[in-house]
């Protein structure tokens, strides 16, 4: 038999040396044929040369076997590490079968990090990062009008100033115009509810569909011949509204359905995922300008969208509409402080305030995750410390030290990946509760689901937080001296002062950590409580809200909309339950309502009067009266209020303190438009107080009321204050209703309860979204220093026995082991502190009344964790104490 | 020496190689072209070079092993040794190869006889 060699032996660990085996081998044949061709007596250089004619091309053999052995050593490689896996997977299992608790432990801890990370990173996937149904959607820009007199950045246009920006921009290759609104849908429907509907509806001009670049999925989209009036009678629907009405049977297009009562072809329907500009809208009908807006230059009502074109950035594009904007102002008069301000369509869809909140959350359950992996790389640790004397006994027994690594790290990441698929289930089934709570004014919330990338980012996440909870316990265990853990004998010993130091920076980093989600929590609690403060100006119980919108065609007489509403009120006033009755345009006001200049009677034409813009609204005389807004001076509208008496107004009390500062405004005139305008002048009979009717957190606007007598708006919303439940009354005010008009729907009908909740629904949700991540990062942060301080002490059984056998008081001990917990947590506590105060700052857009540094949020922190962590010191401390000192010495 | 050297068929090559191997003993690479020189009077005269080739491949089919050693003049050499495996192909080969073989020289002896 050959030997082999030990030399050979130890440099095959490395592998085997191809080039020089082959190299060998070869050499060897052609050395011992030449020494027999000598042998039979031929010269050296002969016999060499025979050697190599018989062996044929040498270069040529030796470069195959290279390749091949090559090749061969790579395979082998592969093989031994799969075997090398499989066999640590198989020691892994065997270890966390063999300790149910550690392993229910860790894998709970890092099945709800991960869960909740997957959760959050869903919604943030669907809701920030997958794009638009719109092709190149990023390149799709809202054009707003930027009103400096009002301070609006995203306010909307007149017609004349959206045609001078389609003809004269040299950045978009399409724009379109529309304007927003709703159809009382009635009739021709093959299936499904027939009763009137609500439909929020767009007049766009016929570009919309190529700025958007949306084919319709039937039919065809309406062209600009078709946007003039009885050309018009064309309408797109929605896939919503298509499966709705007509049971998605594609014959849908060319019948006909009454929107206000009028007829309309549909002539196409739009693709599901179409819903432009809201996820309700589902009717698109050509835009018809009406004459007398044709050349309304202060008439503002249109919203502009346009696709850049090719190679323009948003950047240009916004230099260049603001050149073109500065040019009109130097035009015309009127357009003086109007600029443009461009925003992309994706960020216009989700707004700045829910790409914050995403991007915190997420934050926050990163956060989480690392506490939850900072409390198993602890018991890892501990685990570390059982085993120290097995791998002491495996080092000295030649294992190496990357092995060894390599093995406990594929218990970690075995940990990891056990937990993430519990954690993926976790966040499937979280993801459910979440959507189902989250406000409806979350866009795109319907497109988070669970999909690829998100799986494909929990793996990334799950072999991160493998390795980071084991790479350091890993290294930690497999370094110790072997003479020291051979020595120690079964006590399990300690993994040294290394160690120590190790647990005591994981327990401070969890501190931190948790004091930066419980700051955040925190300031947002306070936000929302501040805003809870908010007057509203108003008495919001036991109030019912309701839509009507009435058909132009239907209702074209201003007598036959006031004599509606007349009828409406008079039926609803009677009905039991309901103690009062009124109606006004709108309750609450968008960001960008309908408003005009005005003008003072007999007063000079200032700046700062035709920079106000005010809205317009309609009330029903006793609406103040019913939503409890108090009439500070003057009179309520009366009955008598009728067109033909003399027109009357309404101002709200920062209207008159603004532009009447120290004098009665009640009999002052003003008119709406500029002094050329033909409205009529406008007398002030009453002063009502403020109300907040843009939101909690938006200012005051100035705010005027005419009398729906004298305007005969066809849009109200009824306001009836009930003396209980006010969606009881709901089914008897719409019979109501449809004893006047069977046709009419009402819509929106909400309780002026859930109008607030739902106004502030963002808040409440990111609120209890951020404090349940908090508390769950308390719990586990307070586990993890609970169970260090535990360790620790426990390591120390013989010193306290010993101290105590000396005659030291229990209460001295604990004193001593909750100190130097303490000072632990107060590191933690401090860059905890700091970290938070910068972090804050990122969320400063979420808050409403404090500061980021908002001191009773950070003193209520540090109270509640000095608080926490002082009994998760205290409880092991104590147990300590109590220890036999005999047993405790005997502990050894 | 006859030059039928031309292009033994790979699987040919195996079956020498195996052959040469049965033995049992551990043989390196110029063993086995000496053995196959000797026992065919050197009439298959193989081409070495193409010897070392196929015993990667019958090595990889696991027919036989290979490991280093030292030769008879104390040279580092590598050592192949054939298996079970490679014994049971050489069985069931070698038969089909004896048949074939037959078959042929009774085609070549039937009449009319060559010349």
């Amino acid at each position: 038999m050959p030997n082999v060699p030990v030399w050979r032996r130890y440099l095959r660990f490395w592998g085997p040396d191809v080039d020089a085996d082959v190299e060998e081998e070869l050499g060897f044949h052609l050395e011992m044929r030449a020494r027999d061709f000598e042998a039979m007596g031929m010269t050296p250089d002969e016999a060499r040369r025979a050697a190599q004619e018989r062996f044929g091309d040498v270069e040529r053999v030796g470069g195959e076997l290279r390749d091949h052995d090559r090749r061969r050593a790579r395979a082998r490689h592969r093989r031994e590490y799969m075997s090398d896996l499989l066999q640590d997977l198989r020691y892994a299992m065997r270890g966390l079968v063999r300790t149910p608790g550690f392993t229910a432990v860790a894998v709970t801890t890092l099945a709800l990090g991960i869960g909740a990370t997957t959760a959050i990173f869903s919604v943030v996937n669907g809701v920030l990062l997958r794009p638009l149904p719109y092709p190149d959607a990023g390149r799709v820009a809202i054009i707003w009008m930027d009103n400096r007199r009002m301070g609006l950045h995203e306010d909307i246009h007149s017609w004349p100033n959206y045609v001078d920006l389609k003809t004269q921009t040299r950045s978009f290759a399409s724009m379109t115009a529309y304007s927003e609104g709703g159809y009382n849908v009635t009739g021709a429907c093959t299936s499904g509810t027939c009763e009137p509907q609500r439909v929020p509806a767009v007049r766009a001009t016929a570009d919309l569909f190529a700025v958007l670049g949306v084919r319709p999925l039937a039919g065809r989209v309406f062209r600009a011949e078709e946007e003039e009036q009885e050309r018009d009678a064309v309408v797109v629907i929605g896939h919503g509204l298509w499966t709705r009405m007509f049971g998605a049977d594609p014959a849908a297009v060319g019948r006909t359905l009454r929107l206000n009562g009028r007829e309309r072809t549909v002539i196409g329907v739009m693709p599901a995922g179409f819903a432009f500009p809201n996820a309700e809208t589902e009717l698109w009908v050509p835009l018809v300008l009406p004459p007398q807006l044709k050349e309304g230059r202060n008439s503002f009502w249109l919203w502009v969208v346009g696709r850049l074109r090719p190679g323009v950035t948003l950047e240009s594009a916004q230099a260049d509409m603001t050149a073109l904007a500065r040019r009109l102002e130097e035009q015309y008069p009127g357009n003086r402080d109007y600029g443009v301000h461009l925003v992309s369509l994706p960020q216009q869809v989700v707004g700045p305030s829910v790409r914050t909140a995403l991007w915190v959350m997420l934050g926050a359950v990163a956060a989480v995750l690392l506490i939850g992996c900072a409390n198993v790389a602890n018991l890892m640790l501990s685990r570390a410390a059982v085993r120290e004397r097995e791998v002491g006994v495996r080092l000295a027994l030649g294992a190496s030290r990357g092995r060894l690594v390599r093995q406990l790290l594929t218990e970690s990441v075995l940990l990891a990946a056990l937990g993430g698929a519990l954690g993926v289930a976790l966040a499937w089934a979280g993801l459910r509760v979440l959507t189902g709570l989250a406000p409806a004014d979350i866009p795109r919330l319907d497109e988070v689901r669970i999909d690829g990338l998100v799986l494909a980012v929990t793996l990334v996440v799950v072999v991160a937080t493998g390795i980071l909870f084991g790479l350091v316990p890993a290294l930690q265990s497999s370094r110790p001296d072997l003479f020291e853990a051979l020595r120690e004998g079964g006590r399990g010993g300690t993994a040294g002062r290394v160690g120590h130091r190790l647990r005591r920076t994981l327990a401070a980093a969890q501190v931190a950590l948790v004091v930066v989600l419980l700051t955040g929590a925190g300031l947002l609690i306070r936000s929302f409580l501040e805003l809870q403060q908010v007057q509203l100006g108003f008495r919001p119980d036991h109030l019912l809200t309701m839509q009507l919108t009435l058909p132009g065609a239907k209702y074209q007489q201003d007598a036959q909309r006031v004599a509606f509403f007349d009828a409406l009120i008079e039926r609803t006033r009677t009905l039991p339950g309901v103690r009062g009755v009124g109606a006004i345009s709108s309750i609450f006001l968008s960001k960008t309502p309908n408003s005009t200049n005005f003008t003072i009677e007999g007063r000079p034409a200032s700046r700062d009067v035709s920079n106000a813009e005010v809205p317009l609204d309609a009330i029903t005389p006793d609406y103040f009266r019913v939503m409890g807004i108090p009439l500070t001076r003057g009179r309520a509208f009366t009955a008598q209020d009728v067109v033909t008496a003399p027109p009357v107004v309404i101002v709200n009390e920062s209207m008159a303190r603004r532009f009447w500062p120290g004098e009665d405004p009640l009999g002052k005139r003003f008119k709406y438009g500029d002094l050329e305008s033909e409205a009529p002048w406008t007398t002030i009979v009453g002063v009502v107080g403020d109300m907040r009717r843009t939101g909690f957190d938006a200012p005051v606007r100035y705010e005027t009321f005419l009398p729906l007598a004298q305007t005969a708006y066809g849009s109200m919303t009824l306001v009836v204050r009930t003396t209980g439940e006010p969606l009881s009354l709901a089914p008897a005010i719409r019979s109501a209703v449809r004893a006047i008009d069977p046709d009419q729907p009402v819509y929106q009908v909400r309780s002026m309860d859930q109008l607030l909740s739902e106004m502030v629904a963002q808040r409440r949700f990111s609120m209890a979204l951020l404090g349940t991540f908090a508390g769950l990062a308390l719990l586990l942060g307070l586990v993890g220093v609970y169970g260090v301080t535990s360790f620790l002490v426990a390591q120390r059984t013989r010193e306290v026995g010993l101290r105590i056998a000396l005659g030291a008081q229990p209460a001295q001990l604990v004193g001593m082991v909750v100190r130097q917990g303490m000072a632990v947590a107060a590191i933690g506590l401090g860059v905890g502190l700091v970290a938070a105060l910068a972090g804050g700052r990122l969320m400063s857009g979420l808050l409403y009344g404090v500061s980021p540094a908002d001191a009773v949020t950070l003193v209520a922190v540090i109270g509640l964790l000095v608080l926490a962590t002082l009994l998760a010191n205290y409880v092991p401390a104590r147990r300590a104490a109590r220890v036999d000192p005999l047993v405790a010495l005997r502990s050894e | 020496m006859t030059s039928t050297t031309g292009e033994l068929l790979q699987g040919t090559l195996a079956i020498l190689i195996l052959k040469a191997l049965l033995p049992g003993r551990p043989t390196h690479g110029y063993g086995i072209a000496r053995w196959l020189e000797a026992t065919t009077d050197d009439v298959l005269r193989i081409e070495e070079g193409s010897l070392y080739p196929a015993l990667r491949r019958v090595e990889d089919r696991g027919w036989v092993t290979s490991e280093w050693g030292l030769s008879e003049n104390n040279r580092r050499a590598r050592f192949y040794t054939i298996t079970p495996t490679g014994r049971a192909h050489l069985r069931a080969e070698g038969a089909v190869w004896l048949r074939y073989a037959a078959a042929v020289t009774r085609v070549l002896h039937a009449a009319p006889a060559l010349a």
